[in-house]
């Protein structure tokens, strides 16, 4: 299986010339193929500039970055974006303009690896796998918000990424669909295995989804705490109040705490 | 507060004659209401010489109108100079989107082409396009061109803005995420930079129709020889004012369908966008 990152001595800083804000500041950090990485830290500590390197959006100030052993990004360089890298954005970006299945089979038809028809056929199964079926012909703005998320994450493995990168993907949905939301990623990655750079603010979010979750420290960041997560998988809500689960949210929920705070004396805006 | 409780508890009985009644009345109200304007309005300019009512008391009253319009609408001049607005509208408009939607798009993808007709455009917009029609008249071999070109401007700016600004602020993640999918140049344009710059495109078609209107009545009462403008300002100079305002009635009619028109056009371009 494809698919591991390792990011050396990660160092990003903004605006070098004159405030010199340190985003990043030599972060190391490997993801094992289909290992499922959940970052976690304050707003602001950068774990968006982290993914956006990944992704080809940004690049570093220093370190480097490689994807199966091929660097994806050094100092002032990133590899382009490309579908071996897809993200799910914090606020989704299904093109408003397009059906849900054009969205879903667009990916692997522009890329032509795939004919339309051999693309629809693929993309009704998984959009079935998250309760979607029947929704080809409407326009995204006709969904709710988790549908959205379930169709946007279907879109990003259609592609057959090395790695998904989704930030924060959940952010803006209720506490209900976003558990629901979780067992489906869940269930589509038992089906899709792959590696997953997963950014949220929510610990027991990380924790019910990674297997193994990094604490970033706030600005500027660098890792405060890797745990792994051994709880067996597929996870189900039940997990939630098991004591190995408590035992985790224990040891990790101090440091996120303590670095939210110095986040927020900083003047950060608080921990979602 | 406790009126409104009152009146929201009738009895069944009530509710179900009140009601029948009611939400026919309802219904229709809207267009009760309308009807009562105009009919309102047209009453008052009947009687206008008779109450004194300045400004009206001058113009010939409906009942004159509607016999001199029975007279215009069986002449040929009237319908020959409908058709005549109608070509110099469509062309003008037509050339307008022609030239200003891939110019916007241009302009908002490439530095350059933006650096270099930014200047011109900034400094030709302000200019109204009413003072554009003696250069018109010069610029052009004939009175129709030079009417064409006149409409031509009065949609172009707008065009051309809403176009610029509708592509420069698409929302950075969409381009983001066609370039992840392995869009290549032409893909980002074709699905991604068009079909989101068309809502803008299609803001600056319904507000630049109405500035055709307006511009197409201008040119043909100084540059034309034909047209409903034309034909209102000669009207007037032989004193027809019957017939002035048939040509004003007209213009307001054929406007209306226009922007109907338009607005079908916008949501046969843009069926994303839900009805409000």
């Amino acid at each position: 299986m494809k698919g591991a990152v390792s990011i050396r001595g990660a160092v990003k800083v903004y605006d070098p010339e004159r405030s010199q804000v340190v985003a990043l500041d030599g972060l190391d950090l490997d993801i094992a193929p289909g290992e499922f990485c959940a970052v976690v830290g304050p707003s602001g500590c950068g774990k968006t500039t982290l993914l956006n390197a990944i992704a080809g959006f940004d690049t570093l100030t220093s370190g480097s970055i490689t994807l199966d052993g091929q660097t994806i990004a050094e100092p002032d360089r990133s590899a382009p974006p490309g579908a071996d890298r897809i993200v799910v954005f914090q606020n989704g970006a299904l093109f408003p303009w397009r059906s849900v299945l054009w969205n879903v089979t667009c990916g692997p038809v522009m890329q032509k690896r795939m004919g339309r028809a051999e693309a629809t056929e693929r993309a009704s199964a998984l959009l079935a796998r998250v309760g979607m079926q029947g929704s080809d012909d409407k326009y995204p703005g006709e969904l709710s918000g988790g549908q959205r998320r379930r169709v946007e994450i279907v879109r990003a493995l259609m592609n057959d990424p090395s790695v998904l990168l989704l930030d924060e993907p959940f952010r803006a949905l209720d506490a209900l669909t976003k558990s629901v939301m979780q067992e489906y990623l869940t269930e589509l990655l038992v089906e899709v295995p792959k590696t997953v750079f997963f950014i949220t603010h929510d610990l027991e979010e990380a924790i019910f989804l990674g297997d193994k979750v990094v604490a970033l420290t706030s600005r500027p960041g660098r890792i405060r705490q890797v745990v792994p997560v051994s709880l067996e998988k597929p996870r189900r809500h039940t997990v939630l109040t098991s004591p190995e689960f408590l035992a985790i949210k224990a040891t990790l929920s101090g440091a996120i705490h303590e670095e939210a705070r110095r986040a927020f004396v900083y003047g950060e805006r608080e921990l979602a | 507060m406790a009126l409104d409780v009152l009146q929201a508890a009738p009895t069944a009985a009530e509710t179900k004659k009140g009601l029948g009644v009611r939400q026919l009345f309802n219904r229709h109200f809207n267009l009760l209401i309308g009807t009562m304007s105009v009919g309102g309005t047209l009453l008052l300019w009947q009687y206008a010489r008779a109450l004194g009512i300045p400004g009206l008391a001058f113009v010939d009253p409906p009942t004159a109108i509607i016999a001199a319009s029975a007279d215009l609408l069986q002449s040929a001049t009237f319908w020959t100079a409908c058709y005549k607005r109608f070509i110099r509208i469509s062309i003008g408009f037509v050339l307008a989107q022609l030239i200003g939607i891939p110019l916007g798009l241009l302009m908002a993808a490439n530095r350059f082409a933006f650096n270099t007709v930014f200047p011109i455009t900034e400094i030709l917009r302000p200019v109204p396009p009413v003072a554009w029609i003696p250069i018109a008249i010069i610029f052009w071999p004939t009175r129709e061109m030079s009417t064409i070109f006149i409409v031509f401007l009065g949609a172009f700016w707008i065009v051309l803005l809403n176009t610029i600004g509708g592509a420069s602020t698409i929302d950075p993640a969409y381009r983001r995420a066609a370039l992840s999918l392995g869009s290549s140049r032409w893909h980002l344009f074709r699905y991604i930079i068009f079909p989101a710059t068309l809502p803008s495109i299609v803001t600056g078609m319904v507000v630049g129709m109405g500035i055709c209107w307006e511009m197409v009545v201008a040119a043909e009462m100084i540059a034309g020889d034909t047209g409903l403008g034309y034909l209102l300002w000669q009207s007037f100079e032989i004193n027809a004012t019957a017939q002035v305002i048939v040509c004003m009635i007209a213009i307001g009619i054929a406007g209306f369908a226009s922007s109907a028109l338009i607005s079908r056009l916008a949501r046969l371009l843009t069926p994303w966008i839900a009805e409000r």
